[in-house]
């Protein structure tokens, strides 16, 4: 080789060395990565460009030394980062280690820096001298510091995804054709399994699965396979600590190209399906007991007509069938009757512009004809919109048909009543008239007689006196039997005096008569003085007295119809008048004071005895009854009774 | 025969005024009257056995006038019965009538109404006791018979020829010839025919 091409030799080297020692750096700038020389005798560290670069610096922009290494290093890495190399150093092992570096403008890097292990055999390893310690080392350092910021970041979001599976009761998994590949740690310990275990097999998986859902599970793994769909389905599962658990599993297909298997979920949805199930018997005990009610539950916007919630005994009450989708507000409403919707929408409205409860009864009639009572309870609550309202709806066709029935039995009962007083009479008629017509019998017998003893020549005069005289007698004796109906109440019942409120006896007289008063058109109106005494009487005879002036004044009306007043004043002497007055034909024109007689009667049917047992009553009270003709139309009868205190006196 | 007794009347009626009064007219029309308070006390008194009638109250006191009127006909007491009542129904007097009432009059009544009522009873019980009386004359004729003529009485008023009548008993015709003479002169039967009658009155049958 000549000189020249040896020059020229030295010359390619050189050029060759630079260039790729260009190289070298332009891939160490590229990767990140520098070397390091470090002189053990002299203490003079060489660093590549790209080292410089690392602890940010201008490349070659000042000497290095061990001081001015170590200075760089972030203070909490130093110590642990030296002692630890020397440690190395000593044993023979290469120092490998990751620390953080502080740079010049303060900002934190994380390096690693390797210190290549066989040193003996390459160029650069680090020189021993004599008792083997090296004087120089050789090593690289990369700046890691964003693979490591990845790194926290993936493992923190593993964390996170690993802690919300747990708090989730969430587990993840993935299945390919050869079974599970993957379970996350969280999947585990919702099966009772240990997380640092494998997998289990499809087998192994079903034998989790309960019993009673087993078939259906492999069924569901079958077809997932078969038709590579999505699928989402709860079964139960065992514990291997025996407790069974449902899981939700949903799972979707992965497909890149074809079709390589699933991911998917695993929840533990025990909590939320025992509350499902919890609620739904809830629900169902709900719908038993609203149904065995006839109450119905709902909540509606009355003034928007939108309904958020009816449940189906509510649609039943209606005629409806709510199986088959929610029923509009207007088909609810359409049902009621003309006859009770006016009055309703105005309750309705009056409640909603009061933001007020309110307690409704109306009719409704109902797709298959039936009419149905029902009656609505609304709750406003303050905090809603207005027109918002909850309540219930309750059937309460037996209720009012009972009511009915009750109010039938009543009528009877007045009727009866009526028919008892005017049998009571006849029969008192017929004893009466027995006990009369005895003595006057007796009295004509003996006027015969009387006739035929003066008749005779020469007449009997003694026979004929004596004749007379009994006819006096039996006279007199029917004269008795007048006086003892006059004081049939005086002395015929013991008297039964209590203190008597007058209202309350004209409030049960008035219901007693009100449907025989409605049914002839007749309104039964009182006029009752506030400060009305009591009275000291016998209860039954007065209900008597104010029956037969009621019923007289019925009467009167039945086939005009017309007005019933009751009213009461007291006197100034401490009495008080009661008048009963009617609207009706009036009193008779011809001897109308013969009116209290006994059996002075203008009624066909009626026996006369009415209002001269009322007179009887009255009198023994200490009272009168007597009747005036009314301005207009129609008479009035009064009587007078002793107020409390008077009659005490 | 003899002769009818006085009439009586008898008032049972519990209205003392009543009583008096029906016995008061009577006695001016110059009948016998007697008056009681109720059936017990008529029949607890021994009354006159001449020709009489009931006027009876309907209503009375324990026993009814209509449970009088049959208690009455149990005892064989044969009474014409006039029945008078303050409350008288239909039904009632009809009752009364078919159990052989005279009249059924309600009080009041008129005078005459009762005064012939009465004089119609009191003829039914004179024509009833002077049929008593007669039957009673012919029993205690033909009490008299010997047994043998009332056999031989029976046999001839059965239309038997003496003939026959001797062979059905036994004897000759001559013995039944003497037996029937006997029977005409003891009975007073003028003929056959009178004899058929009496035997009739007394209800007497071949049979017997």
């Amino acid at each position: 080789m000549t000189n020249e091409g040896v020059q020229k030799t030295l010359a390619e080297l050189s050029r060759d060395l630079q260039e790729s020692k260009a190289r070298l750096e332009e891939a160490q700038h590229v990767a990140h990565v520098g070397h390091w020389e470090w002189d053990l005798e002299t203490d003079v560290v060489v660093w590549s460009d790209e080292t410089y670069r690392i602890f940010g610096l201008s490349p070659q922009e000042r000497p290095m030394n061990l001081a001015t290494v170590r200075a760089m290093v972030h203070p909490e890495d130093r110590e642990p980062l030296y002692r630890g190399v020397d440690e190395d150093l000593l044993a023979g092992v290469r120092p490998d280690a990751e620390f953080r570096i502080v740079r010049p403008n303060g900002e934190v890097r994380t390096v690693h820096s390797v210190t290549p292990k066989r040193w003996s055999s390459m160029p650069g390893d680090a020189k021993r001298d004599a008792s083997g310690r090296p004087y120089k080392l050789f090593g690289t350092v990369q700046d890691i510091t964003d693979r490591k910021r990845a790194e926290e970041a993936l493992k923190q979001s593993q964390f996170y995804l690993s802690e919300g599976q747990r708090l989730a009761h969430m587990g993840s998994w993935a299945f390919n054709a050869a079974g599970f590949d993957y379970w996350s740690s969280e999947l585990f310990h919702i099966h009772g399994l240990d997380p640092t275990g494998k997998p289990p097999t499809v087998e192994g998986y079903l034998n989790l699965v309960h019993p009673e859902d087993r078939d259906s599970m492999q069924h569901e793994i079958q077809k997932m396979f078969a038709e590579h769909r999505g699928f989402d389905f709860t079964k139960r599962i065992v514990r291997p600590d025996g407790k069974t658990r449902y899981v939700r599993c949903v799972g979707v297909p992965v497909t890149e190209l074809t079709f390589k298997g699933f991911v998917g979920t695993g929840i533990d949805v025990t909590e939320h399906e025992l509350l499902t199930q919890e609620l739904r018997r809830e629900r169902a005990y709900l719908t038993e007991a609203q149904s065995l009610t006839h109450t119905g539950s709902w909540a509606c916007n009355l003034l928007t007509r939108q309904i958020f919630h009816s449940s189906d005994e509510n649609a039943r009450l209606y005629g409806f069938d709510s199986s088959h989708g929610a029923i509009p507000f207007d088909s609810f409403y359409n049902t009621i009757l003309v006859e009770d919707e006016v009055a309703l929408r105005a309750k309705l409205e009056n409640a909603i512009r009061a933001g007020a409860d309110y307690d409704v009864e109306f009719r409704i009639r109902r797709a298959d004809g039936a009419i149905r009572f029902l009656r609505g309870i609304g709750h406003h609550n303050p905090i809603q919109e207005i027109g918002e309202y909850v309540g219930i709806t309750v059937d309460i066709t037996e209720r009012k048909r009972a009511e009915e029935e009750r109010e039938k039995l009543r009528q009877l009962e007045a009727d009866l009543a009526h028919v008892n007083r005017v049998n009571m009479m006849g029969e008192l008629a017929a004893a009466l008239a027995h006990e009369i017509r005895q003595p006057i019998a007796a009295s004509i017998t003996s006027a015969n007689a009387c006739l035929r003893w003066l008749a005779r020549d020469p007449p009997d005069l003694e026979r004929a006196r004596a004749a007379a005289s009994r006819i006096e007698q039996d006279g007199n004796r029917a004269a008795e039997v007048i006086n003892h109906l006059r004081s049939f109440y005086k002395k015929g019942t013991p008297p039964e005096r209590g203190i008597v409120d007058l209202k309350d006896i004209i409030r049960e007289m008035t219901a007693l008569l009100r449907k025989q008063a409605v049914r002839h058109s007749i309104k039964i109106h009182s006029e009752l003085h506030e400060n009305m005494p009591n009275v000291l009487a016998d209860r039954v005879q007065l209900q008597q007295v104010f029956m037969n002036l009621m019923l007289n004044a019925i009467e009167a009306m039945k086939d005009t119809g017309g007005k019933l007043t009751i009213s009461s004043r007291p006197t100034p002497e401490g009495q008080l008048i009661v008048s009963i007055s009617d609207t009706g034909a009036g009193l008779p024109a011809e001897s109308p004071e013969r009116i209290f007689d006994a059996f002075h009667t203008t009624k066909p049917q009626g026996t006369g005895m009415g209002l001269a047992i009322t007179r009887s009553i009255v009198e023994a009270h200490g009272g009168q009854v007597w009747a005036t003709a009314n301005q207009g139309t129609g008479a009035t009868f009064h009587f007078t009774l002793q107020g409390e205190a008077e009659a005490h006196g | 025969m003899k002769p009818a007794a006085v009439p009586t009347v008898f008032i049972i009626d519990d209205d003392r005024g009543m009583r008096q009064a029906i016995e008061d007219l009577l006695e001016s029309v110059g009948l016998r009257a007697e008056s009681f308070a109720s059936g017990e006390e008529f029949l607890s008194r021994r009354h006159t056995s001449g020709p009489s009638c009931l006027v009876l109250d309907v209503r009375l006191p324990q026993m009814s006038g209509l449970d009088f009127q049959r208690r009455l006909a149990e005892s064989g007491m044969q009474v014409p019965i006039i029945f008078i009542t303050a409350h008288g129904d239909v039904p009632m007097s009809v009752r009364a009538l078919k159990s052989g009432a005279v009249e059924f009059l309600t009080k009041p009544f008129r005078d005459q109404d009762l005064l012939d009522a009465i004089q119609q009873a009191l003829q039914h019980a004179r024509a009833a006791q002077e049929e008593q009386a007669e039957i009673h004359t012919l029993q205690e004729r033909h009490h008299a018979l010997t047994p043998r003529e009332q056999q031989v009485m029976v046999l001839v008023v059965s239309g038997m020829l003496n003939k026959q009548i001797a062979s059905e008993i036994g004897t000759s015709e001559a013995t039944v010839k003497i037996h029937r003479g006997n029977v005409m002169h003891k009975m007073q039967a003028g003929s056959v025919v009178d004899l058929v009658r009496m035997a009739d009155k007394l209800k007497l049958s071949p049979s017997k």
